[in-house]
């Protein structure tokens, strides 16, 4: 958190001109984003406005099929999800993607997988080939694990615990990944007050911590002006409004994109 | 009580990875090793050579499956085949005068290679698909295999293993044999249990349960699962020079057909999923089935209250592993050794009811 951006800041993200179409449907429209080094930078709209299809674009998993994103200047666009994962970009997803079939510290542990050489032999000679790399990034990983409070359930299979529990092991993979740029879908989604006030603080301390950029796609408007320098709100895939997060959301297209919702649903 | 979990806490990373980490498991596996070491020395030629062997070379086998199907999550219907290769190229390798260990290794890399170039082909296509590339797999081996005189010896022909030694120990008494086999078996549980609990084996989980959120973390799910199939593929191979070398000690193509890999599949299925302790108990539970069968059903042929043909009992064994394919994916998909777990834990506990471990 800080003052909105000022020039001299480099800018770690850069969305040029990125549309995305799936079939007939236009749901990216020329978007333009550039989110500066340190920033908390906001992404609004109403369902179906195109937040998560922008972060699907950003980490590879529909590439834009027009304009180009670059992150720390280089161009990632085109790169498969997992070579982007290792320029230092980690996310977490909408709906809880973590690994059913794995302990808390395990899926945390995954976070880890970059910076690890996995391989059958090693594991094989663990004792003399894996066991100190193990024990090295167990230790990192325990740090993330203190940071957001998380030790009580540390052995439990993740299945088992709360969904709140489950965004925060997400967010500790994540950030176990020491990413430069970290991108959140809605991660306090279908949590009630208290978890949210939780998840604020720790998204704050480990992105004080940890020097993060943070992209971050929010509903709840108290939420986004707490946190964010800088939003973009878009609607229908086009971009209706950027800047602060009072001024943006006061926006009267952003208003009326808002109401037009309810109308629509009503 | 045996079990206790009480006072057992870890102060240092590696002792909570340790591969027991609980005093009562380590005693248990420790008695189980030493069993197993003593076996020839108190049980008959009869149960060494008839249950003990064959039953340590099939766990070998659903180990090395396991880690393909249980940990990856990638099916293989044609994994009989894949053992073919490791027979067939060991006793080839053998013949020529290669030193037997090297056969072994040459054995595990041909059918590793082989198995990687179908798991290759199979891996871009998904689910059923996937089931019919690796069937693929096996009806080509197969073919190839009786079709090439150079590899099978000539049409119905039956190669015998020639005489070996491992480690300057001739392979040639069943007592030496079925050290062998043990050592091996011991060597891929010890392997798998390592894999678990080491960045591998968690990057094959990850693809297994959620390939598109292992990418987004740097999973190259492509490769990895190449990596399953290569790595499960090189244990199944030297398993099928295992079987060859100490059990059949003569190979036929036969023995290395479909109904096997369905067995195979069986094993791994009913012992449960990537698990080590379910490979051993899905070997030993599908091996048992036809001796038990052919015992009941003979017994009730001779008191009269049953007729049924011999054609008919030879097939009765196949339903059931269908049976309990189907079964146990619907009941109990962690299959025996969740059963095992849940024993196990309610011991640990006693008398509590709930444990965390
Ligand atoms: N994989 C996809 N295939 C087809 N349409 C999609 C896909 N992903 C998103 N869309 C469509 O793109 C639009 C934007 O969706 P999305 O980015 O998920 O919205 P938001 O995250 O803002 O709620 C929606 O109309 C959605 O139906
Ligand atoms: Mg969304």
């Amino acid at each position: 958190m800080g003052a909105p951006t000022n020039g001299d800041r480099s800018p770690v993200l850069v969305c040029d001109n990125v549309s995305r179409w799936f079939g007939g449907l236009h749901a990216l429209k020329h978007v333009n984003i550039s989110v500066a080094k340190g920033e908390v930078f906001g992404l609004v709209g109403p369902n179906g406005s195109g937040k998560t299809t922008l972060v699907n674009a950003i980490t590879g998993f529909y590439p834009p099929q027009e304009g180009k994103i670059l992150f720390e200047g280089r161009q990632i666009n085109g790169l498969k999800p997992y070579r982007i994962a290792e320029t230092g970009i980690a996310r977490t997803f909408q709906n809880v993607a973590l690994f059913k079939g794995m302990s808390v510290l395990d899926n945390i542990l995954m976070g880890r997988h970059i910076y690890m050489k996995p391989n059958p032999l090693a594991s094989l000679f663990y004792w003399w080939w894996a066991k100190k790399e193990e024990i090295a990034h167990r230790k990192k990983v325990e740090a993330v694990i203190d940071l957001l409070q998380l030790e009580s359930v540390r052995d439990e299979h993740v299945d088992v615990i709360p969904l709140g529990l489950q965004k925060r092991v997400e967010l500790a993979r994540a950030l176990s990944a020491e990413p430069r740029l970290l991108v959140l879908d809605e991660p306090m989604a279908g949590m009630n007050q208290e978890e949210k006030e939780y998840m604020v603080r720790f998204i704050l301390d480990a992105q004080e911590a940890l020097g993060l950029t943070v992209l971050i796609i929010e509903h709840h408007m108290d939420v986004v002006t707490a946190i964010c320098d800088r939003i973009l709100v878009l609607n229908n895939g086009s971009m209706i409004a950027e800047g602060p997060p009072r001024e943006a959301i006061a926006d009267p297209q952003v208003v009326e994109a808002y109401i037009g919702k309810q109308r629509d649903a009503a | 009580m045996f079990y206790r979990l009480a006072g057992v806490h870890h102060t240092r990373y590696e002792t909570a990875r340790a591969l027991w980490p609980i005093p009562a498991d380590r005693k248990q596996v420790i008695v189980a090793g030493l069993i197993a070491l003593v076996a020839p020395f108190f049980l008959s030629t009869l149960y060494l050579g008839s249950y003990m062997l064959p039953w340590l070379i099939w766990s070998s086998a659903a180990l090395s499956l396991t880690l393909l199907m249980g940990m990856a999550g990638q099916l293989h219907f044609g994994f009989a085949s894949v053992m073919a290769i490791g027979a067939y190229t060991s006793i080839h390798l053998a013949r020529l005068g290669i030193p037997f260990e090297l056969a072994l290794i040459g054995a595990g890399a041909m059918s590793a290679v082989i198995g990687t170039v179908f798991g290759a082909a199979a891996l871009r296509v998904k689910g059923l698909y996937l089931v019919i590339a690796t069937l693929a797999m096996q009806y080509l081996v197969d073919w190839v295999i009786i079709n090439v005189p150079a590899i099978s010896g000539g049409a119905q022909a039956t190669l015998r293993t020639p005489e070996v030694s491992f480690l300057l120990f001739p392979i040639e008494s069943l007592t030496s044999r079925y050290y062998l086999a043990l050592g091996w078996a011991a060597l891929l549980a010890v392997f798998l249990m390592n894999v678990k609990r080491t960045s591998f084996g968690r990057a094959l989980t990850a693809i297994r349960d959620k390939d598109f959120a292992a990418a987004v973390i740097g999973v190259d799910p492509f490769r990895y699962k190449l990596m399953a199939f290569f790595t499960s593929s090189f244990m199944g191979g030297v398993t099928g020079a295992m079987l060859a070398f100490c059990f059949y000690r003569a190979v036929t193509p036969e023995q290395f057909s479909f109904n096997v890999s369905i067995q195979l599949v069986a094993m791994v299925l009913v012992g449960g999923l990537g698990s080590v302790i379910g490979g051993f108990l899905g070997a030993a539970f599908v091996l048992l089935i036809p001796i038990v069968l052919t015992n009941f059903v003979a017994g009730l042929a001779a008191s009269g209250w049953l007729a049924i043909s011999s054609n008919l009992l030879a097939h009765v064994p196949l339903m059931i592993y269908g049976a309990l394919i189907i079964g146990f994916l619907l009941l109990e998909p962690l299959g025996l050794a969740k059963i095992y777990d849940n024993t196990r834990k309610y011991f640990l506990v006693w008398p509590f009811r709930h444990s965390r471990s």
